[in-house]
């Protein structure tokens, strides 16, 4: 698949599956580029596993590509591609981990009071006092913290920017279960934080 | 009257501009007498700010290169499977 430059690059991913539709391989090439980070990083969460991720990741778009006939654009590519890679991780969970997966599932304790620990204030910015990579990879521990239920709706929503609606359809869960997650998941990603980016902090570092 | 419990459960739609105006206008109004809820409310849009503005989830070295090579693979080979 080579470069297809500028023009696809511009081209919004339903035009893209139309250009595969009618036979031209390398839009599925920009369509892989676009979205092999969220797929990949939503795999991760289900899985924990680096080199099971990137089988799935593979298996993902493998799957994508043989039925991208059938895609009709009801939903959007993303939310599609989403769902066949959730589904095909599950696939994998139940193989190695059978009876796990239900119980990931259940609706508990989610309605239980939360209540935030670490409540001083940030350094006004802390991306631009603390180091970039460092940041970045707080972020990651702090993404990887979440239990996997909070971690995927963050994931979709926060990561990948995809509508409440949107992250709802691709899990399966319904709508208000999606907010109760994303507020929860939101705020234990900003605990795991906190101590990091206190303001009371040496400046010019995180505190690792 | 707002309290701190419903600060804490409306937080994510603030956030989100999901919420009415009447709303948000109670929840400004408690923010600004509450500095327990404005840390709060302005360090969860710190950690929102800082997870958009990242490039956060690079692939894992590698992952990207297999992945187009297995599909080139699978193209060659035509739609066999
Ligand atoms: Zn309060």
């Amino acid at each position: 698949m080579n470069q297809h430059g500028a023009v696809a690059d511009k081209l919004t991913d339903e035009e893209l599956v139309q250009r595969v539709q009618r036979g031209d391989k390398d839009a599925f090439g920009v369509l892989v580029k676009r979205h092999e980070r969220s797929v990949y990083w939503m795999i991760e969460a289900i899985l924990h596993n680096q080199a099971d991720s990137e089988e799935i990741l593979q298996e993902s778009f493998l799957k994508a590509l043989q039925h991208i006939g059938d895609f009709r654009g009801e939903s959007r590519f993303a939310t599609w591609l989403i769902r066949i890679a959730i589904n095909e991780a599950r696939m994998r969970q139940r193989k190695y981990r059978p009876g796990q997966y239900e119980s990931l599932d259940e609706e508990k304790s989610e309605d239980s009071d939360f209540h935030p620990r670490e409540l001083s204030d940030w350094r006004p910015s802390p991306e631009q006092e603390v180091a970039q990579e460092e940041v970045a990879r707080l972020l990651r521990r702090a993404i990887q913290s979440l239990p996997e239920i909070y971690r995927q709706v963050f994931v979709l929503r926060d990561v990948q920017h995809l509508s409440t609606e949107e992250t709802a359809a691709a899990l399966g869960i319904t709508i208000p279960a999606t907010k109760t997650r994303l507020l929860r998941a939101r705020l234990m990603a900003r605990e795991f934080l906190a101590p990091h980016f206190k303001s009371s902090a040496q400046p010019g570092r995180a505190v690792l | 009257m707002i309290r701190c419990e419903d600060i804490l459960r409306e937080v994510s739609e603030l956030l989100d501009d999901e919420i009415t105006a009447e709303m948000r206008i109670q929840i400004e109004t408690h923010l600004c007498a509450c500095r327990h809820c404005k840390v709060l409310v302005d360090t969860t849009r710190k950690t929102l700010t800082l997870v958009s503005s990242y490039t956060v989830l690079e692939l894992p070295e590698g992952v990207s290169a297999r992945l187009l090579d297995r599909l080139a693979k699978h193209m060659e080979s035509g739609p066999s499977q």
